[in-house]
């Protein structure tokens, strides 16, 4: 218990979406809490792997954390800083690394290299450097043969690589990976598997592949009524028999 | 709908270009790059929107919803509608690089005569809002032909008969942009309000 | 449906020519033939431009593809324009006149329409919108309208394919394109779709380029520099369209 510095510390969150074009199962008038009263936290070393099904609020507990959406109550800590405005989050931002679930939505530049300097470039760089930062991330990642892509021409794992490149391109001191694997063959899941279990920063991985997250996190969570289970309150396991929900690996409570 | 290249006199260019310029200049002056984000991606759709093709009888017509941009936009219209145009240029040789800046005003100046005179009658009830976006769809359709027609006409007066060719064969379109378009609208604000301007007439 | 800048992959000698000298050129070019009333001096460009297209490994199938839309419209002033337009009478076909200020108009916007397009082709063509957005930053048009077009331009090829899913989605529940109301309502819904997901994907983006650092300043990487062969291109090409306008004008030797 040498090092046990606190990166993200979330207590008694709650948060619902503003009444908006998804009414959501909410018939009665009252919002539906995605988060509820939900209490979370990350530590240096720290290698989280979440599952939970489809809805259940992780893309917005990422959200919540990265400020990119503000709690109706409860608190965001990052770095031991208590975080309120879009100012203060602005400020630690750059040092959480989150990719999102679609890679579209990650890589807006032509080219390849230009999203992946871009995150350099922001934190004042210069071109020089930005350059020379986004050419060692591709090769750490062995794809330095996609410097000079097209995006839009890439395969979907390859857009996925290249995201990840982005976001690691900041030097976080942690990531959240929302769903790095979803929809990618084999071949690229074993890759994002190998680069992460090669990553020496804390992270939070979302994921609905069971294997993937115990061949790469120490601890699995999960999410359910809004809140976060801890792993000693799960058990998470894989059975070969028919369920309902169909090949999800799947929490029982 | 554009015009090619090659045709247009050298003044007639010349006041298109300079009215594109200033109409982009105006939209893109009070926008800050949050706000770009979203006119480039509206932008691509409208680019994508408008290769759709409708039947028409035996025949097909794109679509052309400058209309809608206009609602959706403001005066942001004039930057998003002069990108689309230049991608078609380059992606498909569509109008040209010489009369980019007439065809930019053909389509924008009557978005932004939509977007003043219509979008004010949305937030009505349902029967008004179909309303008020057809005629901005049919409307607009109307006034780009008009401006299309003149800036032929400015160039060459035997022109004439191309011009009312033209507009004739517009009429067709006019009816079913202004279907589209009225469609469209409601569906907006049915499905997703926040996308069209003036969220807190609402109420 | 959507091109894939498929002349911006070829390798030829205006490929290798620096993006922003071939925008420079295709502008100046454009506007110069665009401009000017001298049909000799347009004839002239007509056949330089294929040597444009030549040097630039364009083949004939490409052109044509391309000319497609110009010929619909040529191919209507042709019809309507001899006929219609007032001047001297050449020869009469079926008691209609045709008259010789027309015909000679019809064929001065048919070689410079297609004399432009093709400069266009060789030069601007021939890059990914990419370079070309990159290139116009460096001729100094105001960044927030690069971003616009580059921005525009990426998204276009996401978009896209939501469109194709969204109709392959209704034409496998049935759809079937008809002069109908059912049909326009149809369209409607598509296409507003697209909006309504464009607008959603727009504050996603915008959320990942803030969750990178983005603050309001756009900064970019400059890529290729001047080289000896663009700038001897450039001055060869202007030097020779010069040389050429006053040739015809000033001597007349044609
Ligand atoms: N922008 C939004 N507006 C309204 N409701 C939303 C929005 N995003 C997500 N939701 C709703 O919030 C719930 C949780 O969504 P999300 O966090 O995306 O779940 P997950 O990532 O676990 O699949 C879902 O019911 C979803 O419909
Ligand atoms: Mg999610």
């Amino acid at each position: 218990m040498v090092d046990k510095k606190n990166i993200i510390k979330l207590k008694n969150i709650s948060f619902s979406y503003p009444d908006s074009y998804q009414k959501g199962p909410s018939l009665n008038g009252t919002d539906v809490k995605v988060l509820n009263d939900l209490s979370f936290e990350l530590n240096a070393n720290d290698k989280i792997g979440m599952i939970a099904p489809n809805g259940s609020g992780k893309t917005t507990l990422l959200h919540i954390i990265m400020g990119l959406c503000q709690p109706d109550c409860g608190v965001v800590e990052l770095f031991g800083e208590k975080l309120t405005k879009e100012k203060e989050f602005a400020l630690y931002r750059p040092k959480i690394g989150l990719m999102f679930q679609d890679s579209d939505d990650q890589l807006f530049n032509p080219y390849v290299i230009d999203d992946i300097a871009f995150g350099p470039l922001n934190l004042g760089f210069s071109q020089k450097e930005a350059l020379i930062i986004a050419r060692e991330i591709l090769s750490d990642l062995g794809i330095e043969d996609l410097e000079n892509s097209i995006v839009h021409k890439l395969s979907g794992g390859q857009k996925r690589l290249v995201a990840l490149a982005t976001v690691l391109a900041m030097k976080p001191e942690a990531l959240l990976l929302d769903e790095p694997t979803a929809g990618l063959d084999m071949e690229v899941k074993t890759r994002i598997e190998g680069i992460l279990k090669n990553l020496d920063i804390a992270f939070l991985v979302v994921a609905h592949d069971f294997n993937f997250l115990k061949s790469i996190s120490s601890r699995i969570i999960s999410m359910t009524e809004g809140k976060v289970l801890m792993d000693d309150q799960i058990h998470i396991h894989q059975h070969e028999h028919i369920h309902k929900y169909g090949h999800d690996p799947h929490t029982h409570v | 709908m554009h015009i090619s290249e090659g045709v247009l006199s050298g003044q007639i260019m010349a006041a298109g270009g300079v009215l594109a310029i200033a109409g982009t200049a105006i939209g893109l002056k009070n926008i800050d790059y949050d706000k770009i984000v979203n006119i480039a991606i509206l932008s691509s759709a409208f680019f994508v929107a408008s290769l759709i093709h409708v039947n028409i009888g035996p025949s097909s017509v794109h679509l052309i919803l400058n209309g809608i941009v206009g609602i959706l936009l403001g005066w942001a219209a004039f930057p998003a509608i002069l990108v689309a145009l230049l991608l078609q240029v380059v992606f498909f040789q569509y109008g040209g690089l010489t009369p980019l800046g007439v065809n930019t005003v053909i389509m924008a100046v009557p978005a932004i005569f939509v977007y003043y005179v219509f979008s004010p009658f949305i937030w009505k009830s349902y029967k008004i809002t179909f309303t008020a976006s057809f005629f901005a769809g049919a409307f607009s359709v109307f006034f780009s032909a008009i401006l299309l027609g003149s800036a032929l006409y400015l160039t060459e007066k035997n022109f004439l008969e191309v011009t009312i060719l033209i507009l004739g064969a517009h009429l067709p379109v006019i009816i079913i942009e202004g279907i589209i378009t009225g469609f469209c609208v409601t569906f907006f604000k049915k499905v997703y309000p926040e996308i069209l301007p003036n969220l807190q007439k609402l109420e | 449906m959507i091109e894939n800048e498929e002349l911006a992959f070829k390798d030829s000698l205006i490929h290798k020519i620096n993006p922003c000298i071939r925008i420079l050129l295709a502008v100046l070019l454009s506007f110069w033939v665009a401009l000017s009333t001298d049909f000799k001096f347009i004839s002239g460009c007509f056949v330089l431009a294929f040597v444009f297209v030549f040097l630039a490994s364009i083949t004939p199938n490409d052109i044509f593809k391309r000319l497609k839309p110009l010929f619909v419209f040529l191919l209507m002033i042709w019809i309507l324009l001899p006929l219609t337009f007032e001047g001297d009478m050449v020869f009469t076909v079926f008691s209609f006149d045709i008259s010789r200020q027309g015909i000679e108009y019809c064929a001065m916007i048919t070689i410079k329409s297609i004399t432009i397009i093709l400069f266009f082709m060789s030069f601007v063509a021939t890059m990914t919108i990419g370079v070309m957005g990159h290139a116009m930053q460096k001729l100094n048009v105001p960044q927030k309208f690069v971003f616009l077009l580059l921005m525009t331009y990426r998204y276009i090829f996401v978009i896209g394919e939501e469109y194709q899913k969204l109709f392959r989605a209704a034409k496998i529940r049935g759809f079937v394109s008809k002069t109908n109301i059912h049909s326009y309502k149809t369209y409607a819904y598509l296409a507003g779709m697209l909006f309504v997901r464009a607008s959603m994907r727009a504050k996603r983006v915008h959320q990942a380029m803030i969750c990178r650092g983005f603050n309001g300043q756009f900064h970019t990487i400059d890529k290729f520099s001047l080289d000896k062969l663009s700038i001897i291109f450039f001055i060869i090409v202007l030097l020779f369209m010069t040389i050429y306008q006053w040739l015809i004008v000033k001597v007349l030797i044609f």
